[in-house]
């Protein structure tokens, strides 16, 4: 049995004050009686250190929103409202709630847990139109005493042969292709900014503990920690095996064969010509493991049809960052979730989906959406932002008018940094397991495409109520 | 019918819609607030000058601007305005809307029914939330097919007489067990919520003639004299089961998953594990518990029929619920339920659920309830056996309305859960794992938070609560002209669309 792939999360406080979601504001008649003191379990109320005859300021970010201190306050004057920074945070789709969670999961490593059902809204759009289903009575087990049944999250990169063929004196004669395992089906993606050296330290150093991937633009010259001369491509230190280098403009690119050696897997934008890079690279080293990187959008299935024809073992799919196709042509735009299901579908109908492996990004921010892109066809994933919200970025976008950072990306202390990845990715592997083990699955890689797993929202308010409202008039049901 | 009495907040200040404000540069306590108010808004006290500040819960809101008792108007300095509260603006959320919320809670409080669409539905933009009655008297029931409209009309106006709503717990063989109101109280663990919650609600199930369930955490010795009306529950932790709770009882429930965590089991955190919670659980104080997942010794409806006997056996009177969340084959599920030997599907659906549950599950694992009632509903029909199943179903019942809509789309009754916390005070801050449990001591058995719930208060909160709900199913009962409950079972045609609902 293979060795059982753990992630050691460690409590990593952040280092600015949090963002509340609710502020509490004390008026002027408090006769500072200490009964909200008394009622919070939170900590929010206390009396000032100094003069102890008077409240201080109430410590709004621990507040939890149990309205017990305003209802207890006899002279009502305690005041909560949401807060405002809070809900400011993000945008209509990287809502502060995703934010908040992301930001707990890098703290503590814990899944989030609430109490009293759920409070969002019915269904939404993309990956919020579906649900992911249940087994009532099959494996694998869990337990208090022993645990759970093991559960595999690991996924391999590169072709997989339909079949090995052997000689006659029973060797092997199919060339194998270079494969790669990674023990998550996440990878690290490139940032859409905070692209300094220190954020890219810790990404390399969580990427390092988790045995993951990280892809990193090759032209901003990190490779790795200590390196220091800028253009000269030498090999990066004890990270060098989690990195994989992105190229723009491939056809434009001149390789070096030390640097290709040095390379488990290099990624290439797409261009029209880019296969002839890839026989370029291929010829220089042919364990070299090459994915193109192809946007979402018009004839994407076309595109990846044509690559995979053409012998290209990884393809990465990537959409906008709030999961929108990157570049088409229709009016409504089209999302991560049916995108990710119409190519894997394509490739299935074709019978060569085993030939390549898609990697799919943007867009993906929580840990259900890993699930479900995988569900729709995904062999794993590649994440952004989330990593930017472990080192508490606000997402405020300042960065991008050139103002200044509100938590400072820059001064990032890398391994705090590296932690907070990693505590993130370990509650969201753990996420993963709740899914999968839910449905009944001992491992990963067969939840891809698999669709009959699934619930979606379109065909259950079909199926469900075309007949309780009835719908359509059937023409011939009655006869 | 048990005794409406009036339940006042245990708050001194009850969060409401709208806040009385009085600026105290203005008002010159000359009193005439005070005066004019009949709901109490304004008092001087004797011996004081000055008004005391508005208890804005009492007010009955903008409604009485052309009353002649409106102080706003009243007041000679202009002192008075009406203004939404900070607070009401804050709580809830799109399934629990703030109406929805302080609703309850005045359902609660006085056991009336409160009238009018934001106390109906939330707003999440599907399910319930999306589903109307088609009342026969209603305009723009546009949508519905001839003969469907034949059909709503030959129903006629129900003038007299009472309207039942009693069902039958039981359709099969062996003994009968109805319950008075549609609806039990759903199964919550001594150690995820405090005695004296537990024992209010079955305190009111009693008075209500209907049941409650103890959840997988033991039968609580104090729960002895209302067994009558307590299922107890066989979960696949085991916890606290033992051959005297199943005898001792009318009903027994097997969990096989539940809607808030299909397919996690149940986790109770080792603060949580007093030396009581401990004792009944016949585990060790302080250490987590973990309820496995899922029954380690049923893998088929041939195992699990093994089970439904060793039940039987135990107590032959007793009548077995199967709870199960809500898969894509749910309806093999009940197939298969009704083949071992169960009486009632408890479908719970995956929205609802009181205790913690991780958000992932909530949110994302198997369907909501709106879906899985018709599907197991149709099931049974197509398979024969829907008249000896009960369909009872749960996760996400709020209102009485969504219990009539459910039972509308196939459900013979409902379980409703998060009500019952509400009713009690429950904010739904969803923090009932953190800490010290429940900051209101409803969901906690802290000793000093759990003192906040007395037994005699919380016990009226629900029997109110109930009558309420009670009384709004009489009048939709009424409105459709049926005389009882069981009349509406699977009556799509009394649900129409409602695509247009939007509220604040």
């Amino acid at each position: 049995m293979p060795k059982k792939y753990s992630i050691d999360t460690i409590p990593t406080p952040p280092r600015h004050t949090p963002i509340g979601k609710f502020e509490i504001e004390r008026g002027a008649d408090c006769i500072n009686c200490g009964r909200c003191a008394i009622v919070c379990i939170y900590e929010v109320h206390k009396r000032q250190e100094e003069d102890l005859r008077s409240m201080a300021e109430p410590v709004v970010y621990r507040c939890k929103g149990c309205f017990s201190c305003i209802q207890e306050c006899p002279r009502a004057t305690l005041t909560i409202r949401d807060g405002t920074d809070y809900s400011r945070l993000g945008d209509s789709y990287w809502t502060p709630e995703i934010i908040n969670t992301n930001w707990y999961q890098a703290e503590t490593g814990k899944i989030p847990v609430s109490g009293a059902g759920y409070r969002g809204p019915f269904s939404g759009e993309g990956f919020d139109s579906m649900w992911t289903d249940m087994s009532e009575i099959v494996r694998p087990t869990r337990d208090g005493i022993h645990g759970r049944e093991y559960i595999s999250t690991v996924v391999e990169i590169g072709r997989k042969l339909p079949a090995i063929k052997f000689d006659s004196h029973g060797e092997i004669v199919s060339h194998i292709p270079p494969t790669i395992n990674v023990p998550l089906p996440i990878i690290f993606d490139t940032l859409p900014f905070g692209r300094f050296e220190n954020v890219y330290g810790a990404m390399a150093m969580a990427a390092s503990y988790l045995d993951t991937f990280m892809i990193v633009d090759a032209r901003e010259g990190f490779m790795g920690e200590g390196q220091k001369a800028k253009g000269k491509r030498q090999k990066a230190r004890w990270e060098e095996s989690h990195l994989i280098p992105y190229i723009t403009q491939p056809t434009l690119h001149s390789f070096d064969v030390d640097w290709i050696n040095a390379c488990k897997m290099v990624e290439l934008e797409y261009e029209e010509d880019v296969l002839g890079v890839v026989n370029e690279v291929k010829t220089l080293n042919p364990g070299t493991i090459i994915s193109v990187r192809v946007p979402f959008g018009d004839n994407v299935a076309g595109t990846v049809e044509e690559l995979t024809y053409a012998g290209i073992e990884v393809i990465h799919l990537y959409a906008d960052l709030n999961g929108k196709a990157v570049n088409q042509t229709r009016k409504k735009s089209l999302l991560i979730k049916d995108m990710t299901q119409n190519v894997h579908r394509h490739l299935v109908d074709l019978k060569i989906r085993d030939d390549v492996t898609l990697i799919v990004s943007g867009g993906i921010a929580m840990a259900e959406h890993v699930a479900k892109a995988i569900i729709g066809g995904a062999d794993l994933t590649a994440i952004d932002l989330p990593l930017l919200f472990a080192l508490e970025c606000r997402y405020c976008k300042n960065c991008q008018e050139d103002l200044a950072c509100p938590v400072e990306l820059k001064d990032v202390n890398s391994e705090w940094g590296a932690q907070r990845m990693i505590n993130l990715i370990g509650a969201w592997r753990n996420q993963l397991l709740e899914i999968l083990g839910a449905m009944g699955l001992r491992e990963v890689r067969r939840l891809r495409g698999e669709v009959g797993r699934a619930i979606f929202l379109e065909n259950i308010e079909k199926n469900t109520f075309d007949k309780v409202f009835a719908r359509e008039v059937s023409h011939d049901a009655n006869g | 019918m048990p005794t409406v009495k009036k339940a006042p907040s245990r708050f001194p200040n009850e969060i409401c819609e709208i806040e009385v404000q009085r600026d105290i540069s203005k008002c010159i306590s000359c009193g005439t607030c005070a005066k004019v108010c009949p709901f109490g808004v304004h008092e001087r006290k004797t011996g004081y000058n000055r008004v005391s500040k508005p208890l804005s819960y009492l007010c009955i809101g903008t409604s009485c601007e052309d009353k002649t008792f409106y102080c706003v108007n009243r007041c000679p300095r202009n002192a008075l305005s009406l203004v939404i509260s900070s607070e009401y603006r804050t709580i809830g959320d799109y399934r629990w809307t703030r109406a929805l919320i302080i609703g309850t809670w005045k359902q609660a409080e006085t056991g009336i029914p409160l009238k009018g669409q934001r106390y109906e539905i939330g707003n999440s933009g599907g399910g319930f939330d999306r589903i109307a009655f088609n009342f026969p008297d209603d305009e723009g029931r546009g949508e519905m097919g001839g003969e469907d409209m034949a059909h709503t009309l030959h129903l006629t106006p129900h003038t007299s007489g009472d309207i039942s709503t009693e069902i039958d717990l039981n359709k099969r063989e062996g003994k009968k067990i109805s319950i008075k109101v549609p609806f039990y109280g759903g199964g919550m663990s001594f150690g995820s919520i405090s005695l004296s919650v537990m024992l209010a609600k079955a305190k009111a199930a009693r008075a209500w003639g209907t049941f409650t369930c103890t959840g997988e955490g033991g039968y609580p010795e104090a729960l002895k004299e209302y067994d009558d009306n307590v299922i107890t529950q066989v979960a696949t932790g085991l916890f606290g089961v033992m051959e005297d709770t199943i005898q001792r009882v009318k009903i027994v429930e097997f969990k096989y998953a539940q809607g808030a965590k299909p397919g996690l089991g149940g986790h109770l955190l080792g603060d949580k594990v007093t030396p009581e919670v401990a004792r009944m659980r016949e585990a060790v104080q302080g250490s987590s518990l973990f309820s496995p997942f899922p029954f380690h010794s049923v893998y088929s409806v041939e195992d699990h029929k093994k089970h439904l006997d060793w039940i039987k056996e135990l107590n032959p009177g007793a009548i077995v619920s199967v709870k199960v969340s809500t898969p894509t084959d749910v309806d093999m599920v009940a197939v298969g339920s009704y083949y071992a030997g169960a009486n009632i599907i408890h479908l719970d659906g995956s929205y609802g659920g009181t205790g913690a549950a991780p958000d992932i599950a909530k949110k994302n694992i198997a369907m909501p309830i709106e879906y899985a009632i018709p599907k197991v509903h149709e099931f049974l029909k197509q398979e024969g056996l829907r008249d000896t199943m009960t369909i009872i179903a749960s996760g996400g019942i709020r209102t009485a309305h969504d219990a009539l809509k459910a039972i509308a789309l196939g459900a013979d009754g409902v379980v409703i859960g998060t009500v019952e916390l509400v009713a009690l005070g429950c904010v739904r801050c969803g923090n009932c794992e953190s800490g010290r449990g429940c900051p209101r001591g409803i969901a906690t058995t802290d000793p000093e938070l759990s003192k906040a719930i007395d037994l005699e208060w919380g016990a009226q909160r629900l029997i109110n609560q109930y009558a309420a709900w009670r009384s709004e199913i009489v009048d939709v009962l009424k409105r459709f002209g049926m005389r009882s409950i069981k009349e509406l079972v699977g009556r799509y045609d009394c649900l129409i669309e409602n695509h247009e609902i939007t509220q604040d």
